[in-house]
């Protein structure tokens, strides 16, 4: 349960927010590289925390992300000319860089200096790994930037994609830390999922369904480790990171590659659920990157030619009781991604979370949601920075492996599940 | 699935087998199209959950103190206890026997307590009372009890830390590792407590 106000204070992300401003504080993914493919291509429309925004890359290869409107008269630069160094305003040929600097109004005499006074809020878009990223805070307190292991290993070890979900970004976020859900919502995809299937720990979640937790708080986050028996008295254990705002990650099985998630605010009753694949040490081969494509594992399929899941919720996500049934999946709808954005966009836009009625296993949620309180609290009131700016941060892993009963995870695992440019993945 | 993507756009806009057009459903309600913010206002307003009853047993000292900075808030029914000061504990110890009392002064007895409840917590900042906390799991545990451990750590170095989590590790279904003491309420209060 939480109290109206805070679920007020976590949810909203718009503009002059708190946690809006906590947002502002770090480097997010905004698009995928491929979207801005290449030099002068088409611009993008973008919105995330609430702003309209275009983004481009101009004809030297410069990312920009702007106001998508005009400054003078409010039209969409989305149907600009991106060319010659610029994005030019459709309407009365204004033209504007990648920063959202004016400069050409064509009406008026070049050397009145006019272009000089009109600038667009802009926002440095920066590409790394499959990713461009933005930081829409104060550029005096712009971080360093991410080094996020998904997005530092060669090209061909990783893959990344986005999909829209229609829900606040919260309850996606919890969804990825619920470590809980996983025994029932996914069981059937352990046994069919091209990219989960196969492991040898697959078989201690099938025989112990009832996993014990442990929640710990690191200096990024959180780690979320769920223990189940394993041969002879020892542990089997899953652990998931959670570094703040947004980012998890799913332990390991087997050798297949590890994966994760950003949950960034569109707005406040959608969000883009980004997921990610990538094998520290291999190549992705050539089946696993095209079951990537195919929408397993934490990928998903698309309405063509957009980022909308092709089972959203007009289709009712295309549920199948026969399957449901059968026990291919426990839902009865298809593959690990939707499976949980069904559920968590059934909830509304943003659930009403003072009905709910946490239990102890939620402590995760439940910690995720002082943190996310406390450093807000602190940015808004003290000018303090949240945890998770720092790039020392971002050196995290999931991990899974078994343990002897007296050994603590945080301790056993620590090197597991810290990311080590070349070291592999600790998996089971 | 997976259907190919033609297929499944097909399914998108078109029809699913038995099941009329996707589209047009009777009423909004009646689709995963109910899950708009217009459609939020019509869910059953009810109070969807009795009241829990939660005991609460600070373990050591540190963990009585930190407890008692909350034990006034209003809470639903929750019962905080401490262990006594004095007298070695052991897992032999017999429950009727733990040396419990309530926040002002009254003694209290193990068995009494947990009878009905719903969730123990046990807080804990050192290891030194690994006995009791066996002694509360093991009768939470025969009862259908859930158990979870909170462990306090702020001021804790890290091998102490690992003292107090190894000593609850065993008895609890949640074993939390918190750096501040304002983790407390805002458990309590989400488990509604």
């Amino acid at each position: 349960m939480l109290r109206k106000e805070i679920n007020e204070l976590l949810t909203e992300t718009d503009t002059e927010t708190p946690m809006g401003e906590m947002f502002r504080q770090y480097w997010i993914p905004a698009l995928l590289a491929s979207e801005l493919a290449e030099d002068d291509c088409p611009p993008v429309r973008v919105k995330l925390l609430g702003e309209r925004l275009i983004a481009f890359r101009d004809s030297k290869g410069r990312y920009g992300l702007m106001d998508e409107f005009c400054a003078h008269r409010g039209v969409s630069l989305w149907f600009g000319r991106n060319e010659e160094g610029g994005l030019r305003c459709a309407y009365h040929g204004w033209k504007y860089d990648h920063t959202g600097q004016c400069i050409e109004v064509p009406s008026e005499p070049e050397e009145s200096g006019f272009a000089k006074k009109i600038k667009l809020r802009g926002y440095p878009l920066i590409k790394i790994g499959d990713v461009l990223w933005t930081h829409m805070g104060d550029k005096d307190s712009r971080p360093p930037a991410p080094i996020w292991e998904f997005a530092t290993v060669p090209p061909e070890q990783t893959f990344t994609s986005k999909r829209w979900q229609e829900s606040n970004w919260l309850q996606a976020m919890e969804g990825g830390i619920d470590s809980s859900h996983v025994s029932f919502l996914h069981s059937g995809g352990l046994k069919t999922d091209p990219l989960f299937r196969g492991a040898k720990g697959n078989q201690y979640n099938e025989n112990d369904k009832k996993p014990v937790f442990e929640v710990v708080e690191s200096e990024g986050g959180l780690h979320i480790g769920a223990r189940r028996m394993a041969e002879e008295g020892h542990y089997y254990w899953r652990v998931t990171p959670w570094i703040m705002p947004s980012f998890t990650m799913v332990p390991p099985r087997g050798d297949h590659p590890m994966h994760g998630h950003f949950w960034v605010p569109i707005d406040d009753e959608n969000c883009w659920a980004w997921s990610f694949d990538y094998h520290p040490t291999r190549a992705l081969s050539k089946d696993e990157r095209q079951a990537m494509m195919d929408g397993y594992g934490v990928h998903n399929q698309y309405v063509p030619g957009s980022f909308r899941p092709l089972q959203n919720k007009d289709n009712d996500y295309l549920m199948d009781r026969e399957a449901q049934k059968r026990g291919d999946s426990y839902s009865g709808i298809w593959g690990i991604a939707m499976q949980d954005a069904s559920l968590q966009e059934s909830m509304g836009p943003i659930v009403d979370r003072t009905k709910e009625n946490l239990v102890s296993t939620d402590n995760g949620i439940i910690m995720a949601r002082h943190r996310l309180r406390k450093a807000c609290l602190a940015l808004r009131d003290k000018g303090v920075m949240p945890p998770g700016r720092v790039p020392e941060h971002h050196l995290v892993r999931s991990a899974a492996r078994v343990l002897p009963p007296d050994q603590p995870f945080k301790d056993a695992m620590k090197d597991d599940l810290t990311a080590r440019p070349g070291v592999k993945q600790t998996s089971v | 699935m997976p259907h190919d993507s033609e297929d499944m756009f097909e399914a998108d806009n078109a029809t699913r087998k038995g099941r009329g057009p996707v589209d047009h459903p009777t009423i909004l309600g009646g689709c995963a199209r109910a899950a708009t913010a217009a459609e939020a206002k019509f869910r059953v307003q009810y109070p969807n959950s009795a009241p829990r009853i939660s005991r609460i047993f600070a373990l050591d000292a540190a963990a009585a103190e930190a407890m008692y900075a909350v034990t006034e808030d209003p809470w639903n029914d929750a019962h905080f206890l401490t262990l006594s000061a004095g007298g070695k504990i052991g897992p032999d110890t017999r429950a009727a026997d733990l040396p419990l009392s309530h926040p002002d002064g009254r003694a209290a007895n193990l068995l009494d307590e947990i009878a009905g409840a719903d969730m123990v917590v046990l807080l804990a900042t050192d290891g030194s009372s690994e006995g009791a906390a066996e002694v509360i799991a093991r009768e939470c545990f025969e009862r259908k009890i859930m158990c979870a451990g909170l462990a306090l750590g702020r001021t804790r170095a890290p091998e102490e830390l690992d003292r107090v989590v190894n000593s609850m590790r065993r008895f609890t279904r949640v074993l939390v590792v918190a750096q501040d003491d304002d983790y407390i309420p805002a458990m309590l209060t989400a488990l509604r407590a």
